[in-house]
């Protein structure tokens, strides 16, 4: 059975503590935490995931940032990017979308949201 | 004898008999040849006939045989019909199961998800010993968990009549709010240790209308109370799980904001085995 290796980038501990545990739920898949944009990127230049989940709103660098230089990297250009945005903004969500994200998730998030955006990005039944 | 003679020649056919005798010959001939042509006529009409019954016999033969496959053939429909309709009956009952199944997974699904949510709250809360981590989870906690968008959090001062917020999202300047039990709000909440939780649509709230008012307590203690103003756009109203978040915080923030309060106090020391055996304690 294929292995799935996913990057959560995302500054707030309790935030990723309940992505982990939501993601847990998906078998096979490996997950990876990052605390800020910054932080992402070094995981990212030392392995290879399959889906990238970032929050928008985080201190160093943003998801917004970190979103234009993974899709100007080579070895993750085409790799699912979903982001996570506090408010409702629909600004948000357009410019995440424009520089490449494929899908978004509002706060506060549900697993069952999660697992089965995370599910359908990478084609597992 | 000479009798015998003359009568012989007396019995010779006279002319008109003659006559009359080949006349009837003829006819008799005639007639035997009409009777024969009309026997052989009527038996090739028979023998026709007799063909032509044995053809219908034959067409009857098969078309009863085609009947009878045809008999055989609607009780193989009908048969396959009960069986389809077997079939049908066993795949809805399958179907409902499998729904059953479904909306089963979706419950255990969602109370697992509902069950991380506290145990991240709690672990959240009571991971670190400092102020301020802890502060910065009770805000995460209403704002990432509850989806709250205005509210802040209010701890009792020690003059007993005033409550100070710790924590406040959205509002421009927060400030002390005096404690008035009849003011049917923060007053009335801290008063009474009962919490006023909006149940419907959550678009009203505002400073003026809070959705949520909760009491925090240490043991039974009140000791301040936090407040929702208002909640994000993507959340119209509180779920099951938001009120056990409500109860979660009400209980615990107290006292983990104390708990880091006591540590930070005690200049980060961490309590030795013997100290919680002192007889004093």
């Amino acid at each position: 059975m294929a292995e799935y290796s996913c990057l959560i980038v995302e500054d707030s501990p309790m935030m990723r503590q309940l992505l982990v545990f939501a993601l847990a739920r998906v078998k096979n898949l490996r997950v990876t935490e990052a605390d800020d944009g910054v932080d992402g990127l070094r995981k990212l230049a030392s392995a290879r995931f399959d889906i990238i989940i970032t929050d928008i709103n985080m201190p160093i660098m943003d998801g917004l940032k970190l979103v234009k230089r993974v899709r100007s990297d080579p070895v993750h250009q085409a790799t699912p990017i979903v982001v996570i945005t506090t408010e409702g903004s629909q600004e948000d969500r357009q410019r995440a979308l424009q520089l490449g994200a494929n899908a978004y998730i509002t706060k506060p998030i549900q697993a069952p949201q999660v697992i089965a955006k995370v599910k359908e990005l990478l084609k597992i039944e | 004898m000479t009798g015998d003679k003359k009568g012989r020649r007396s019995d010779r056919p006279l002319p008109e008999l003659k006559k009359e005798r080949d006349s009837f010959i003829q006819t008799f001939f005639k007639k035997g040849a009409q009777f024969s042509q009309e026997l052989v006529n009527e038996n090739s009409k028979l023998r026709h006939r007799v063909s032509e019954l044995e053809q219908e016999s034959t067409r009857l033969r098969t078309q009863l045989a085609s009947d009878d496959a045809i008999r055989e053939l609607l009780k193989k429909i009908e048969g396959l019909e009960r069986e389809k309709k077997k079939l049908l009956s066993r795949f809805e009952e399958a179907e409902a199961a499998s729904s059953k199944w479904v909306d089963q997974y979706t419950e255990v699904e969602g109370e697992l998800a509902n069950f991380a949510n506290l145990y991240v709250a709690s672990y959240q809360l009571h991971v670190s010993l400092s102020f301020r981590h802890t502060v910065r989870q009770i805000r995460e906690l209403l704002e990432q968990l509850v989806g709250a968008s205005i509210f802040a959090v209010y701890l009792q001062k020690s003059d007993g009549r005033t409550l100070a917020p710790i924590v406040a999202d959205g509002i421009d300047k927060p400030k002390a709010i005096a404690i008035d039990p009849d003011d049917g709000g923060i007053g009335e909440v801290f008063s009474t240790g009962v919490a006023q939780i909006e149940r419907g649509h959550l678009e009203a709230g505002s400073i003026d209308n809070p959705v949520a008012l909760v009491p925090i307590k240490m043991e039974d203690r009140v000791v301040g109370v936090f407040a929702i103003y208002a909640t994000l756009e993507q959340k119209p109203r509180f779920l099951p799980v938001d009120f056990e978040l409500f109860k979660l915080l009400g209980a615990h923030a107290a006292a983990a904001l104390v708990c880091a309060k006591l540590f930070a106090d005690a200049g980060h020391k961490i309590p030795s085995f013997d100290s919680f055996f002192d007889p004093e304690m």
